[in-house]
């Protein structure tokens, strides 16, 4: 024991500031889209729409896959605000599944026809080497911003916040390419672009405990209580 | 618990305190303190009451970096536990992955691993009595010190100067050791 508990008591109150609770994960999760989508469209424009997008809006595939990719971006992102808030109820967990099934459920139906149409070649597989670099182009400023808005809460479960939190930001990410490339080969788009968005989403995981852990929030939020600790 | 807080007086006292009431945040740390204690007891009876204390300041000190994750409308208890269990869990797996990684040995054998940093605690202090104790042995011990430990002598080059095996050898200086541990103990 370093200093007596009574004594860190009374440390801590005298230190002790207003702060403004955390609103609820759907309305950080609003909070988040706002600076998300913004940048999104602004990577669009810049890098310019794909040609055919007016026609391809009328697509129910390409349309219905848009939308999955958008929902599995905005529940994981839901997901993750409510996983730093202790006592959060675990069902939010499982808020990004559905949109993720839609998603994954259309690409595999769209390989089966492809296969169905044009046999094996419907099913070729080319390097797709820009998926991954303009996801992450696309994804990072999501990214940079959910990072901050999560160091906001409780690291109560790093690996899965932080898997949750790059979720969103791909999902967004991929969401933001389809505007741009034109790829929409089935089995292109699940290989190159949801196999990016799930590598992203489990290097975020693996980094969960370097960006979110007591130690640095402890150390951010509580530094003059604990230097008087030590 | 008799008078005890219920969980909306602390809800109550938590909503002051996120307001920056000095008074009202003292009031529910110091009443929260004591369950805290009792928790960690419970679960980690195996700890000392000084690592029990490190234990509740480390959970003292992360409710007051997180509170403003406490929502309002929310009861106080829960997510007072949430913490308490995730910091409990979070520290049992810091200290598993230290002694993971941790040799305990009681007494570090050396300093450094250069040589002249350890000749002092390794000199034999009574040279005398050694050299009376070697030659108190029998020939045969005795050829086998010099050979092996004072010419440092391999056994395969001892064995061929000695025109012996090298597990006769073995079983000389082996013998030859115990024989002059006893002889130097009696000594002392």
């Amino acid at each position: 024991m370093t200093i007596d508990t009574e004594k860190l008591i009374e440390r801590m109150a005298a230190m002790v500031e207003p702060v403004r609770p955390l609103a609820r994960p759907w309305i950080r999760t609003a909070a988040w889209l706002l600076v998300a989508i913004p940048y999104v469209a602004l990577v669009v424009f810049v890098v310019s729409p794909r040609a055919d997008l007016i026609s391809k809006a009328s697509e129910w595939r390409y349309v219905i896959e848009q939308l999955a990719a958008l929902a599995t971006g905005i529940t994981a992102a839901t997901a993750a605000f409510a996983t730093v808030i202790p006592g959060y109820d675990r069902k939010f967990l499982f808020f990004p599944v559905l949109p993720l099934a839609i998603w994954l459920g259309s690409l595999g139906d769209g390989c089966v026809e492809d296969w169905i149409h044009f046999g094996p070649d419907g099913l070729s597989l080319q390097p797709d080497w820009f998926c991954f670099p303009a996801i992450v182009l696309v994804g990072a400023v999501p990214a940079i911003a959910m990072a901050v808005m999560l160091r906001r809460g409780a690291p109560l479960t790093p690996h899965i916040t932080s898997a949750l939190g790059g979720l969103a930001a791909a999902g967004l990410g991929n969401f933001g390419l389809r505007l741009f490339h034109s790829q929409d080969a089935s089995v292109m788009v699940l290989v190159w672009q949801v196999g990016a968005v799930c590598v992203l989403a489990v290097m975020a995981a693996l980094a969960g405990r370097y960006l979110l852990n007591w130690r640095s929030i402890i150390s951010t939020k509580g530094r003059s209580v604990l230097l008087h600790r030590l | 618990m008799k008078g005890q807080l219920d969980d909306h007086a602390l809800a109550t006292l938590m909503r002051a305190a996120q307001r920056g009431n000095t008074q009202a945040y003292v009031l529910l740390l110091k009443e929260i303190t004591p369950r805290l204690r009792q928790i960690v007891r419970a679960q980690r009876r195996f700890l000392k009451i000084a690592d029990i204390e490190d234990l509740v300041q480390d959970v003292l000190l992360s409710v007051h970096a997180v509170r403003a994750t406490y929502d309002p409308r929310r009861p106080f208890m829960p997510w007072l536990m949430a913490i308490t269990r995730h910091r409990l869990a979070d520290t049992a797996r810091l200290h598993t992955r230290r002694a993971a990684h941790e040799v305990q040995v009681e007494n570090v054998p050396v300093t450094f691993s250069d040589e002249r940093t350890n000749i002092d605690g390794d000199q034999y202090r009574d040279p005398e009595a050694l050299r009376q104790a070697i030659m108190a042995l029998s020939p045969g011990q005795r050829d086998a010190i010099e050979m092996l430990k004072l010419r440092e002598m391999s056994l395969k080059e001892a064995a061929a100067a000695r025109g012996t095996s090298i597990g006769a050898l073995k079983v000389s200086v082996h013998r030859a050791m115990a024989a002059l541990r006893k002889a130097l103990i009696k000594e002392s």
